[in-house]
């Protein structure tokens, strides 16, 4: 009876090895590819298209070459981070203590309060009430356009809110009673606790803000606040439709690789920041959304 | 009495830690603040004493206080996405100041679906600029146009026409374009010259006829030997079996713009039956049309099309013939000819050529390339700036940008500086800095404009445009030479497309005819007359006869039927 179970036991392993295998592969060949076809050289582009494999020595930088030289680009990366880093803070300011309000359940009119942030979940207004709003705050040709309007995340906000329902009440009871207010109390014991999910929130806030396109081309119209999605898309249209132009700005790399190149610089900064706040990252999510 | 931060040593680090965290984020939205404030957009500062040069304007014998700069705000594309808009001390801007008395604000509009979505936004709230191009995800601007006409925002502009002589001879000069853009009797819209009309056409590698000993075909049947030919022959002598005959990729509704040249041979080329007005309608009622697509399913059958075809992209393509995979295509006469997007061929194959096919003819002798239906892009007034008593300002800038201090500094840059022109008047760059030459990366910005509002394909731009050159084996190179070939081939005049509004279950009826087409030319569905005429059924189930009435009524309105 208990080899059975053993045997079973291996079979099942070997099943979820090979169905994980499929799913790194999934994700992995595609990103191989990406990264490849960025370093292909045009020559070799040109002759047999973007080789799955293609020895380092022959790998070429000209796609990043071509992308990072563009005049545009130091000004729209700064503004990228700028956004980036200002949204994300301020969206973490307004967050914390409207999760941290609403966690209190002898808060008064806490039901109301969050039955009118379900509200704004379940109708979303769509595009031209916000643009109004916008436009009539005179926020255009401001970022803050850009991180005004998603400030305060619904989905964000209750998976904070379940987070710090799951403190101890002991802790915070105990600095009550040695006079902390409840901002003391919020500060100086439950933000400490805190940390795995507020880096997760912070990290779903600041890959949103990073990879933002369609806002910014709505409410900015100044080109020195372009960020750098919006500029990296123009160039991969430009390039697409360069019969139509008479000058010469696409011959050193493929538009593939250029496409790719721009793939992976708008993921660099993600990938350089998550694994310093992996460890924390699973448990912040799973925190977050069970409440025992 | 001691604190809890006194006492406590952890509580005073985390008290440190607070502070500094504290200053971080004030630093960071100090950042915000700054940027925003700085990046805020004013009006530009107006002349210390802008003298009355306003055409039209009487001068007084009394000095008179110069009237104050208008502010126009025009939103239109730009030419090269990447450069991005002029920069704030653009010359242009100070020119137009001192000239024409305007404080021009060009904001570039995002490309398709982008572009339309920032136009809803901004009409829904009635905040469209003065001056406007109209944007439209489906290319079809004039249909954004009478969108934002129903609504009641946009002013008509048949005032302002007279105002502009010089623009007006030169660019709205068209009578069947100015009719695409006049409802109840009013013009709307300033429809701009088309880009340069007829600019496809079909070529075929000469030196893989060479090779083989093959003569250029002239009717389908020969070109259809010849690809055959360049499938199974080896053309480009490598001993691979690594090429096909015909390369291609669909654009367009059912079999796409790219292979009309095997429907022109039938006589039935594009959508829509142009070439017998008495029997207007969908061309898929021609008897002629099940024969073209069985043709053409007998072209792919042979497998001498490259089988990638229905789901290549237009970039993939392009990739392709670059690398010899193919012998005879469809392009447009830049994407193949000019300097920068020929290179990368040449490299490969010094020796390769491309020469121009005329239209091949059919079995009854018909031949058509394809359909021409010179969409241009269209401006338009905002009914806000009417009621603000902007157009005349308007105009003035729109014709000053066609008289010849407009034209060049838009179009080209500074005389001198980005361009030169020659004794026969013609743009060039010899003896100019490369770095400011007008065609150069840097300038892009400056001159981004010149395909929406400036250019209107003048030979002397066009040449400007497309030089020749030589290739790496220094053959000469005319890309002028592809595109006057392409553009003295049969064409069918297709322009009353423009006035054709798709039906309401568009979607619908389009999935239908293009997956049906498709299934045809793919040999998934044999054709014949049971299965053609199930084809029809199924179009009219989906109100096929009431969008041919109602394509019919627009082009009788429009005069362009009888």
């Amino acid at each position: 009876m208990q080899q059975v179970r053993t045997r079973d036991a291996i079979t099942y392993q070997i099943l979820v090895a090979i169905f994980l295998l499929f799913v790194l592969l999934a994700i992995v060949v595609p990103l191989w590819r990406v990264v490849v076809t960025a370093f292909t050289p045009l020559e070799i582009y040109t002759r047999q298209g973007a080789p799955l494999f293609l020895s380092p020595t022959r790998w070429t930088a000209a796609a990043f070459q071509q992308l990072l030289g563009h005049p545009l680009f130091p000004r729209a990366m700064l503004n990228s981070m700028i956004i980036t880093l200002s949204g994300t803070a301020l969206s973490l300011i307004l967050t914390i203590p409207l999760a941290y309000g609403l966690s209190s359940h002898t808060l008064p009119g806490r039901r109301v309060i969050m039955l009118l942030i379900l509200f704004t979940f379940l109708f979303n207004p769509g595009l031209i009430p916000v643009y109004l709003l916008v436009v009539k705050m005179g926020l255009t040709n401001s970022f803050l356009a850009i991180i005004l309007p998603p400030a305060v995340g619904v989905t964000n906000t209750l998976v904070m809110m379940r987070f710090f329902e799951g403190l101890p009440d002991e802790l915070k009871e105990a600095a009550r009673m040695d006079g902390a207010n409840e901002l003391q109390v919020l500060w100086h014991v439950v933000l400490p606790l805190s940390k795995p999910i507020m880096l997760t929130i912070g990290l779903f806030y600041s890959v949103y803000f990073w990879n933002e396109f369609f806002t910014p081309i709505l409410y900015l119209t100044d080109r020195d606040l372009m960020p750098l999605p919006v500029l990296l898309r123009n160039i991969l249209i430009s390039a697409s439709f360069n019969e139509y132009v008479e000058y010469d700005a696409f011959s050193t790399s493929a538009l593939e690789s250029l496409k790719s190149a721009a793939v992976l610089l708008t993921m660099l900064p993600m990938m350089l920041v998550y694994p310093w706040i992996q460890r924390y990252f699973t448990k912040g999510t799973l925190l977050g959304a069970v409440k025992e | 009495m001691k604190t809890m931060q006194d006492t406590d040593p952890t509580l005073r680090r985390r008290m440190r830690r607070a502070w500094i965290v504290g200053l971080v984020v004030t630093a960071i939205l100090a950042q915000v603040v700054a940027a925003c404030g700085g990046a805020a957009t004013e009006p530009p500062v107006a002349p210390p004493a802008a003298e009355s040069e306003v055409p039209g304007e009487e001068p007084t014998a009394e000095p008179t206080v110069p009237p104050e700069p208008v502010d126009i705000e025009l939103w239109a594309q730009a030419t090269v996405t990447e450069a991005g808009a002029p920069p704030d001390d653009w010359i242009a801007y100070d020119i137009i100041r001192e000239r024409l008395n305007i404080n021009l604000t060009y904001v570039i509009l995002p490309t398709g679906g982008d572009g339309e979505a920032v136009l809803n936004a901004s009409a829904a709230a009635n905040e469209l600029p003065d001056l406007l191009q109209m944007v439209s995800a489906a290319n079809d601007p004039r249909s954004t146009l009478y969108r934002l006409v129903q609504l009641g925002l946009l002013a008509p502009v048949d005032d302002l026409m007279p105002l502009m002589p010089e623009r007006v001879a030169t660019h709205y000069n068209d009578p069947l374009l100015l009719s695409l853009v006049t409802f109840d009797g009013h013009q709307y819209g300033f429809p701009e010259p088309p880009p340069l009309p007829r600019r496809e056409g079909l070529v075929i590698r000469s030196d893989w006829l060479e090779s083989l000993g093959l003569e250029p075909p002239t009717t389908l049947e020969e070109l259809l030997e010849v690809a055959v030919a360049f499938t199974e022959q080896d053309p480009d002598g490598n001993g691979l079996d690594d090429t096909y005959g015909i390369g291609g990729f669909i654009v367009g509704q059912g079999l796409g713009n790219r292979f009309d040249f095997i429907l022109g041979g039938f006589g039935v080329p594009g959508v829509w039956n142009f070439t017998d007005p008495a029997n207007f309608g969908l061309n898929v009622r021609d008897p002629r049309y099940p024969e073209a697509v069985a043709f053409f399913n007998r072209v792919v059958e042979a497998g001498v099309v490259d089988p990638d075809w229905p789901t290549l992209t237009r970039d993939d393509f392009r990739a392709r013939w670059k690398q010899g995979l193919f012998g005879i295509m469809w392009e447009d006469f830049a994407a193949l000819s000019n300097q920068s997007n020929y290179t990368p061929f040449d490299e490969n194959f010094p020796d390769g050529a491309w020469i121009p096919l005329p239209a091949p003819t059919g079995p009854e002798g018909e031949a058509y390339y394809g359909v021409y239906t010179g969409r241009g892009q269209i401006f338009a007034v905002s009914q806000r700036a009417a009621d603000d008593g902007k157009g005349e300002a308007i105009a003035r800038l729109l014709e000053w940008m066609a008289e010849p201090e407009g034209y060049y500094l838009l179009g080209f840059g500074e005389e001198g500086v980005n361009f030169v022109l020659d004794e026969e008047g013609n743009v060039s760059i010899e003896g100019i800095d490369p770095a400011l030459a007008w065609n150069s990366a840097e300038r892009q910005p400056y001159t981004q404009m010149r395909n929406q509002l400036i250019f209107y394909n003048t030979p002397a731009e066009i040449n400007a445009r497309y030089p020749t050159y030589q290739t790496s084996n220094g053959r000469t190179m005319e890309p002028m030479m592809f595109l006057e070939f392409f553009q003295n081939q049969p064409w069918v005049d297709g322009r009353g497309i423009q006035v054709i509004l798709p039906p309401a279950n568009a979607a619908d009826f389009d999935r239908f005819y293009n997956e049906g087409l498709m299934q045809f030319a793919l040999g998934q569905v044999e054709i014949n007359e049971e299965t053609w005429a199930e084809f029809l059924a199924g179009l009219d189930t989906l109100g096929a006869v009431e969008y041919e009435a109602s394509a019919l009524q627009a082009l009788q309105e429009a005069g362009l039927v009888p």
